[in-house]
């Protein structure tokens, strides 16, 4: 923790998140190695490459040997697979034979964040601030169009917002593409091609926005209606102090708790819009990867991802509980 | 709230109900929600008398992808398919997917729940740590690996209750992913009627811990469980066109998500087709709006102080 030093109950606190957060990956882990070994078929088949792969008795009886599938299931097993994966060997693709899938989630990966991380930073500008002044403002006409406007986006799903914009947007108006990450056959310079890989970008990075900003407006208008009715409001506006000077000094802060607990709870949903909105534009990231490895059946790309996802929602929430450590002095003692 | 349950006199409970819908119907939302509810739930209910059987590539009527016309209301699809014929047959799935899998979470997340709060202890804390791995872990991203596992072991072919076993196990999935929300309300809710001195009287009088927990207690949580249980129909039909859109529906028993996954393969976006997938992804916002919507007002009508979370 930056903020004082470690006190008993302090460090017990970050104890237990720590605990929670292992807990959770164990659990991830357990359930794609229980799901690994339910799926129909030899797993040393499987290890080689599923089914469609021919191999000999030897080969099998090799990898059997190889993997220490003779041994039993726990806790033999299980512990070589949580070791493996631990030291990321997540074993190899059944459709890109032969590959790393820990290699081919991190090719997808750069692909990804790029979309996510501009998307939440959109929603999460636009949506903080619509909702905290539709909560300063509330019951007003603007607090009444942002609200029923977010509710909207919040039931629309993001691929489904990601085709309409295709619609307008390329299809209709031609002003943007809507597909792929870079025009084929365009210009080689460094500079139009980033101009280029900009273009592709603008309408995935919208869809995703849009489809979270409904939930930031929401969660922000209500922490600022939540904070505008407490006591130390009115006491402020006794001392004389203005609209805006209440706002920045007493406001802002206070309603920022929930909306940052959000937005780090958030991330599991942020993935899951982008993963189907990365289908629409096919977007090479991770979820184009997940609609390949989908059709494919490829199960050891799946449960690659899965623990990609898992883990990093888990990061996020280990975010959350320091960040309102921080934000919150009340948690802290 | 417990107040008003306990003057037990028939009328008094007809004069609560009375009381109750008279609140919940003076809220906007709750009436827009319900109207688009009930429009829905017509079409699930007779799409054959609206609009004839669910059409095939053999039994197309149209050409590929024609705009909308007085023959063809919505358009058609790249095989000649009427897209209104789909859209309300695509409501019958849609909407049993999503109301089945609220069942199975509400039981569920209630059973859970209450038996956590009720026990407490190591009960309540070996439950709330599972509660914890669901409610940290969304419903997609774990059906999106767990539910083409099932589907492999149990093989596609054969119908479940009627329905294709894709369909089949995307909606219990759903179900046994989605319940930890309600698990946790339904939790402290139970933790603070278990110290009410009804169940005390209950207990003296020789009631046994199950015939409490459903007599006294349960029938305590019914607003807790209303109001978030319209919130997890409208995350089930969420998952569900998600799920569907990536590939795992049934293409013989399309929904809505399952309709716009065909609509992206047949290109309908870059086409400019877009009465294919304007209206079955106008139809999932419709349902899934109202249901938050109902969902909001019967929060609002059983509790004053305003939720926090949509």
């Amino acid at each position: 923790m930056a903020v004082g030093g470690l006190g008993g109950k302090t460090s017990r606190r970050i104890g237990s998140i720590l605990i929670r957060a292992v807990m959770t990956l164990l659990m991830v882990a357990t359930l794609n190695f229980i799901l690994f070994r339910v799926i129909p078929g030899d797993p040393a088949t499987l290890l080689l490459g599923g089914a469609r792969v021919s191999v000999n008795a030897e080969q099998i009886e090799a990898q059997r040997q190889n993997w220490g599938l003779d041994r039993p299931l726990f806790p033999d097993q299980m512990v070589d697979y949580l070791s493996a994966t631990l030291r990321g060997d997540l074993g190899y693709s059944f459709k890109f034979r032969g590959r790393h899938v820990a290699d081919l989630i991190l090719e997808r990966l750069p692909a990804t964040i790029a979309l996510v991380g501009l998307a939440q930073l959109a929603a999460i500008l636009c949506g903080v601030m619509l909702g905290l002044y539709a909560g300063w403002r509330r019951g007003g006409a603007f607090d009444r169009v942002a609200t029923g406007a977010s509710l909207a986006l919040y039931s629309t799903p993001s691929f489904w917002l990601a085709m309409i914009l295709v619609v307008i947007f390329s299809t209709t108006l031609g002003w943007l593409p809507g597909y792929g990450i870079y025009s084929p056959g365009a210009s080689i310079g460094a500079a139009d091609r980033f101009l280029d890989y900009l273009r592709h970008l603008a309408l995935p990075v919208s869809a995703v926005a849009l489809g979270l900003i409904g939930q930031y407006v929401v969660v922000a208008r209500a922490a600022m209606s939540d904070v505008v009715t407490e006591d130390y409001m009115v006491t402020a506006r006794a001392k004389g102090l203005t609209g805006g000077q209440m706002l920045m000094r007493h406001a802002f802060r206070n309603a920022m708790l929930p909306i940052v607990t959000l937005i780090s709870l958030n991330l599991g949903y942020v993935v899951a819009g982008a993963i189907t909105v990365e289908a629409v534009f096919a977007w090479p990231g991770i979820g184009g990867l997940t609609v390949e490895a989908l059709n494919a059946r490829d199960y050891p790309v799946l449960q690659g991802i899965f623990l990609l996802l898992g883990a990093s929602i888990v990061g996020a929430n280990l975010l959350a509980d320091v960040a309102y450590g921080i934000l919150d002095p009340r948690v802290r003692q | 709230m417990s107040d008003r349950i306990v003057q037990y006199s028939p009328s008094g409970r007809a004069g609560a109900i009375k009381g109750f819908l008279s609140k919940f119907l003076g809220y906007g939302g709750a009436q827009l929600g319900l109207l688009c509810l009930v429009f829905f739930i017509v079409l699930a209910a007779v799409p054959n008398i609206l609009v004839g059987p669910l059409e095939t590539a053999g039994t197309a009527t149209g050409d590929f992808l024609a705009p909308p016309s007085g023959q063809h209301l919505l358009g058609t699809d790249e095989v000649g398919r009427d897209v209104l014929n789909m859209v309300v047959h695509g409501a019958r799935i849609s909407l049993t997917i999503a109301l089945l899998a609220t069942v199975i979470s509400l039981i569920l997340g209630t059973t859970i729940g209450m038996t956590a709060g009720y026990y407490g202890g190591r009960v309540d804390v070996w439950l709330m740590r599972l509660t914890d791995f669901f409610f940290v872990m969304p419903s997609f991203v774990l059906a999106l690996v767990i539910t083409p596992v099932v589907l492999e072991v149990m093989g596609r072919g054969r119908e479940i209750l009627g329905f294709r076993p894709s369909l089949f196990v995307i909606l219990v999935v759903i179900g046994m992913t989605s319940w930890a929300f309600v698990a946790r309300v339904v939790r402290s809710q139970t933790l603070s009627l278990k110290e009410r001195t009804f169940i005390d009287r209950a207990r003296v009088a020789g009631s046994s811990n199950f015939s409490i927990m459903v007599r006294h207690i349960l029938p305590n949580l019914v607003p807790q469980i209303a109001a978030n249980g319209a919130l997890v129909v409208a995350g089930a039909i969420y998952v569900e066109t998600s799920l569907s859109f990536l590939g795992l529906g049934d293409p013989l028993q399309p929904s809505w998500g399952t309709l716009l996954s065909l609509a992206q393969r047949a290109g309908a976006a870059s086409a400019g087709a877009w009465w294919y997938l304007g209206a079955p992804g106008l139809c999932a916002l419709t349902v899934s709006l109202s249901f938050v919507l109902i969902g909001n007002a019967l929060d609002d009508t059983f509790n004053p102080r305003r939720r926090v979370i949509p």
